[in-house]
């Protein structure tokens, strides 16, 4: 799926400095280890606020790269007045991405516009940045050392943006990884925002290893520790490669 | 042994205790605090607090600063780089919970085929062009048009949501900074009830730190005038700081902040608490002087026998009078009430105590020329005057009063009561400027909010919303109305193009309005309706912007948004700042009423005991009354409104004016009694104890004057009409009252069997 795909590989993390050819290393590591160029999957998200209260989506997704563009769709299955509600989203190697909404109730398809990557997913602590491929040049890379966790030994390594613009783009100033030793899975991403100050923080659990010998996290949970607001992305069903031919990613198919 | 004995002989015990108590009243005056916060002037329990409660609890604690840029075009570059450096680095400081600016409200629009969410200013514009073309841009943006950016484009506005738990000095001195570090050309006004309490907070400190040391000051200077030796100065001043320190120390004791109208309590102290000094050390004066075979003690003895009772009677009425601020509905009002009437009592018994233990211990002073033979003073001149007119013409006084008490009292209908904090602060402090601006440019500074409960999705209840909104937006005082209606209406808009039927309305189903909603989550952020609606749409706000400089507006409008939706099945509650200030103008007017007749009746019934004569009752109340309707008339005649501070004054003049008409009645009965006739009596009265009475007013009245220096103009209003109030008491006592006498010759002037 290519939320998740994206948020993995948002995690390849190439380094600088002394310890930088490790890092990149480790960093492409984790990105190979859960590389799909094509997938199906249902999950369910839930969106939880500071006091309990819950709003819960069921989504279908599929993804498949067709030459250079990565073709994504996503569906909503739940709840009832928002099912049939489809996105469709083209992503470039190097221009911006393309998103177009389909609204059942109004039949009707609209492309979407909006100058803010750094914003919300879906309503989630996801954000649209989180969504989308990183270009690996806008972050400087560092590995900080070894921790536990889950009596995992991970490496730890910290990706910096390079610039303000890139900052504003992804809506965080830095982000550090806990990439686990033996499978290069990652297991915790920590979220910095512009004042060097933890905001967000991301867990990835329950990763089962697929078909082709690669793996994917069943469980990803992202907290943001100032609002207190956190959302549980869940999948329900996972296979890799998508029967859904170019027709299916078309923008006139997404009314079918 | 007598009291005046017993006085004499443990007079040691009778220094030591006051001083004692007025040393320890000091301990708890370190813990006192100002609290400038005039929504803590109205108990927690009132429905205009509890909505505004409810409303908090699920949309958030809404107290924001607003920050006015004006230059001659907004949209110049450098304005606008300045306004998006300043909103970015506030929305990234931890002590706002959010910004509003042209860089962060949105423009939601449609673009050949493509919904478009951006902030209404996306770039700063580069050619002439490109600022005409967001000129035209921001005129269509309803999120933005005449809310951060004015009709003219000459202001535009960050408004500031502070954190909960930061003081607003912190918060202020964070913007301050700021403005400092991203400077520019545009002169920057600031507005919001922080901002209003912080000022108002100096203001008062300053008050306090300047105005008390000069009242004192101005208090010596009248009574070394008026008395020519320390003592003279020294004993009343004693029962000035005595009951200032306890009245003061209560308040912290009592566990309650110092209000705004709290700095009336140390110069009401000063202006009252030194009056039964002065009769004391007139007596002292008189007797010293007129019989040099007296000694100390002799002289304590007789002070104790001749003034015990009159300072007891004319202290308790002032008390019972103050005490009528209990009945106040404003809590600052209840507690001035309180500390003061204790401040006073305790001045009432130290005269009585403490003044002449003090003085038994004294040598005797030299005789000091009484100026009673001065017959070319202003005061014996006044007084002749005003005791030839009232008995040679009583019916022409009587008809002259008459005719103004009814011209001054027209003024009353004209009256009008004030619910702008803003107009506490000096003429041309900032805040006057920028709620100006606010008015005339932006939509104004009130604000409502109506809570709506049930499914927010349900196209019915928006399309009832979006009607309310259009039938309020056609007041001329309401300048914006926005709901989740307002979102789904603009979305409807970028969705459709014009002419389709779904362009610019509610749709008729409830999956559509869910999947706009869903649509706008795509590009918008979640935050963007965190205003308007709950987390799961159970509940949400539709928020009313309008100007009302008066309460007659402000109810009309009101009574229109209540009329609208009170039917409304959905309809919950309507809360906000402004009903809260609305209830505390109510509060001020019913307060008002509830003190002055409080004060007014037990005057009434005091007197009457006092004199066993209903009769007196009802002539001793009669200069009250012509004072206060006097009073009242002025206010409204020259549009001096009602406030939380003009409030207080009738308690506060009926307890201090009835004092002369019981001084008056007191010693022209005993003129009648020596068996004087009427006129003889009047003009008796009026050179002796008139003159007493005369020095009496003066001295409270330069009590008052002093607050004609405040920084906070409703304490100046305050001081002006209550200067007028006394004058007019004072003026009714030597000249109404003697006049009523002669003319009514009421029966318990006459009666021997008195306890007088």
């Amino acid at each position: 799926m290519k939320i998740i795909l994206s948020l993995l590989t948002s995690m390849v993390l190439f380094t600088q400095g002394i310890h930088s050819q490790d890092a990149r290393q480790i960093a492409e590591n984790a990105s190979d280890a859960v590389e799909f160029s094509a997938m199906e999957m249902s999950a369910t998200l839930r969106i939880i606020d500071n006091r309990g209260n819950e709003r819960i989506r069921r989504i279908a997704n599929a993804s498949r790269k067709f030459n250079e563009t990565t073709k994504t769709l996503i569906r909503f299955l739940s709840p009832a007045d928002v099912k049939g509600t489809s996105m469709l989203i083209y992503e470039y190697e190097e221009n911006p991405s393309d998103m177009w909404i389909y609204m059942p109730a109004l039949r009707r398809t609209r492309r979407i516009i909006s100058s803010e990557k750094g914003n919300s997913f879906m309503g989630s602590e996801f954000s649209n940045a989180d969504m989308a491929r990183p270009v690996i040049e806008d972050f400087t890379y560092r590995l900080l050392g070894t921790e536990t966790i889950d009596g995992e030994t991970c490496w730890k390594i910290e990706s910096s943006c390079i610039s303000d613009e890139v900052q504003d783009e992804n809506g965080f100033s830095k982000k550090v990884a806990w990439i686990e030793q033996t499978d290069c899975l990652t297991l915790k991403v920590e979220y910095y925002d512009r004042d060097g100050e933890l905001f967000k923080v991301m867990q990835l659990n329950d990763y089962r290893k697929q078909s082709n010998g690669k793996y994917f996290a069943f469980h990803m949970e992202m907290s943001n520790v100032e609002s207190g607001r956190k959302s549980i992305l869940a999948v329900d069903q996972f296979q890799t490669g998508s029967g859904l031919d170019e027709n299916s990613f078309a923008v006139a198919s997404l009314d079918q | 042994m007598t009291p005046r004995n017993n006085i004499i002989r443990h007079r040691l015990w009778y220094i030591i205790v006051p001083a004692v108590i007025t040393l320890a009243m000091l301990i708890p005056l370190r813990k006192a605090r100002i609290n400038p916060d005039l929504n803590a002037y109205l108990s927690d329990d009132i429905p205009a607090k509890i909505n505004l409660d409810t409303i908090e609890k699920s949309f958030g604690k809404t107290d924001p600063v607003m920050l006015i840029f004006e230059a001659p075009d907004i949209l110049s570059g450098k304005s606008l780089e300045r306004i998006r450096d300043l909103s970015k680095a506030f929305g990234n400081m931890k002590e706002f919970d959010y910004v509003i600016s042209l860089f962060d409200v949105k423009d939601i629009r449609g673009e050949s085929g493509m919904m478009i969410v951006e902030p209404a200013v996306e770039r700063i514009p580069g050619t002439e062009a490109e600022k005409e073309e967001l000129r035209a841009r921001l005129r269509n943006n309803e999120m933005a048009f005449k809310i951060v950016v004015s009709e003219n484009f000459r202001h535009s506005l960050i408004l500031l949501n502070p954190e909960e738990g930061l003081t607003d000095a912190e918060i202020l001195e964070t913007i301050r900074e700021q403005l400092e570090m991203i400077p520019g050309d545009e002169k920057v006004y600031i507005n919001g009830m922080p901002y209003f309490r912080y000022e108002i907070q100096k203001i008062a400190i300053r008050d306090l730190l300047i105005l008390l040391p000069l009242a004192l000051l101005i208090m010596i200077v009248f009574l070394y005038i008026s008395f020519g030796e320390k003592r003279g100065v020294l004993l009343p001043l004693s029962m000035v700081s005595m009951s200032a320190v306890i009245a003061m120390g209560l308040m912290p004791m009592l566990g309650w902040d110092f209000s705004i109208v709290a700095i009336l309590v140390p110069i009401l102290m000063i202006a009252v608490a030194n009056n039964y000094g002065i009769h004391i050390i007139s007596l002292y004066q008189e007797l010293n002087g007129r019989d040099s075979g007296h000694t100390m003690k002799s002289i304590v003895d007789q002070i104790l026998k001749r003034l015990s009772r009159p300072i007891i009677l004319t202290g308790l009425t002032t008390i019972i009078g103050i005490l009528g601020l209990v009945t106040h509905i404003m809590l600052p009002a209840k507690q001035m009430g309180i500390v003061s009437a204790i401040g006073i009592a305790f001045a009432l018994v130290f005269s009585l105590t403490f003044i002449p233990a003090v003085m038994s211990g004294m040598q005797k002073g030299k005789p000091v020329s009484i100026r009673k033979t001065d017959k070319a003073g202003f005061i014996s001149r006044m007084l002749r005057w005003s005791g030839q007119t009232t008995t040679r013409k009583t019916r022409l006084v009587i008809l002259v009063f008459a005719v103004f008490f009814v011209f001054a009292g027209a003024g009353i209908s004209r009256l009008k009561v004030s619910i702008n904090f803003e107009n506490m602060m000096p003429r041309k402090h900032d805040l006057r400027k920028s709620a100006r601006i606010a008015d005339d440019h932006f939509g104004g500074t009130r604000y409502i909010s109506l809570l709506f409960e049930g499914d927010i999705k349900d196209p019915d209840l928006l399309q009832r919303m979006y009607s309310y909104e259009r039938e309020l937006e056609k007041e001329p005082e309401v300048s914006d109305v926005t709901s989740l209606a307002t979102v789904i209406r603009l979305i409807s808009r970028a969705m459709n193009d014009p002419g389709d039927p779904m362009y610019d309305t509610i749709p008729d189903s409830r999956a559509a309005v869910a999947q706009y909603l869903e649509f706008y989550m795509f590009s918008g952020d979640p935050d963007d309706f965190e205003q308007l609606v709950d987390f799961d749409y159970t509940k949400a706000l539709m928020n009313i912007q309008f100007t009302a400089r008066d309460i007659r507006t402000f109810n009309r409008i009101t009574g229109r948004i209540s009329d609208l939706v009170t039917a409304d099945p959905g309809f919950r509650i309507q809360a906000g700042n402004s009903l809260v200030e609305k209830q505390m103008s109510e509060a001020i007017i019913t307060g008002q009423m509830n003190s002055l007749v409080f004060a007014f009746a037990a005057i009434l019934i005091l007197l009457a005991v006092i004199f066993r004569s209903f009769a007196a009752g009802l002539l001793g109340s009669l200069p009250l009354l012509f004072t206060l309707v006097c009073n009242f008339g002025l206010m409204g005649w020259m549009g001096i409104r009602l406030d939380i501070g003009t409030s207080l004054l009738s308690s506060i003049a009926i307890g201090i004016g009835v004092d002369y008409t019981i001084h008056f009645f007191w010693r022209l009965k005993l003129e009648i009694q020596q068996g004087k006739s009427a006129e003889e009596a009047v003009v008796a009265t009026l050179s002796t104890t008139g003159r007493g009475i005369t020095i009496n007013a003066f001295s409270v009245i330069v009590g008052f004057a002093v607050l004609f220096l405040s920084g906070i103009t409703i304490l100046k209003a305050f001081a002006f009409l209550i200067i007028f109030s006394l004058l007019l008491c004072l003026l009714c006592a030597l000249t109404l009252v003697p006049a009523l006498c002669m003319v009514l010759k009421p029966k318990f002037l006459y009666r021997k069997n008195n306890s007088m």
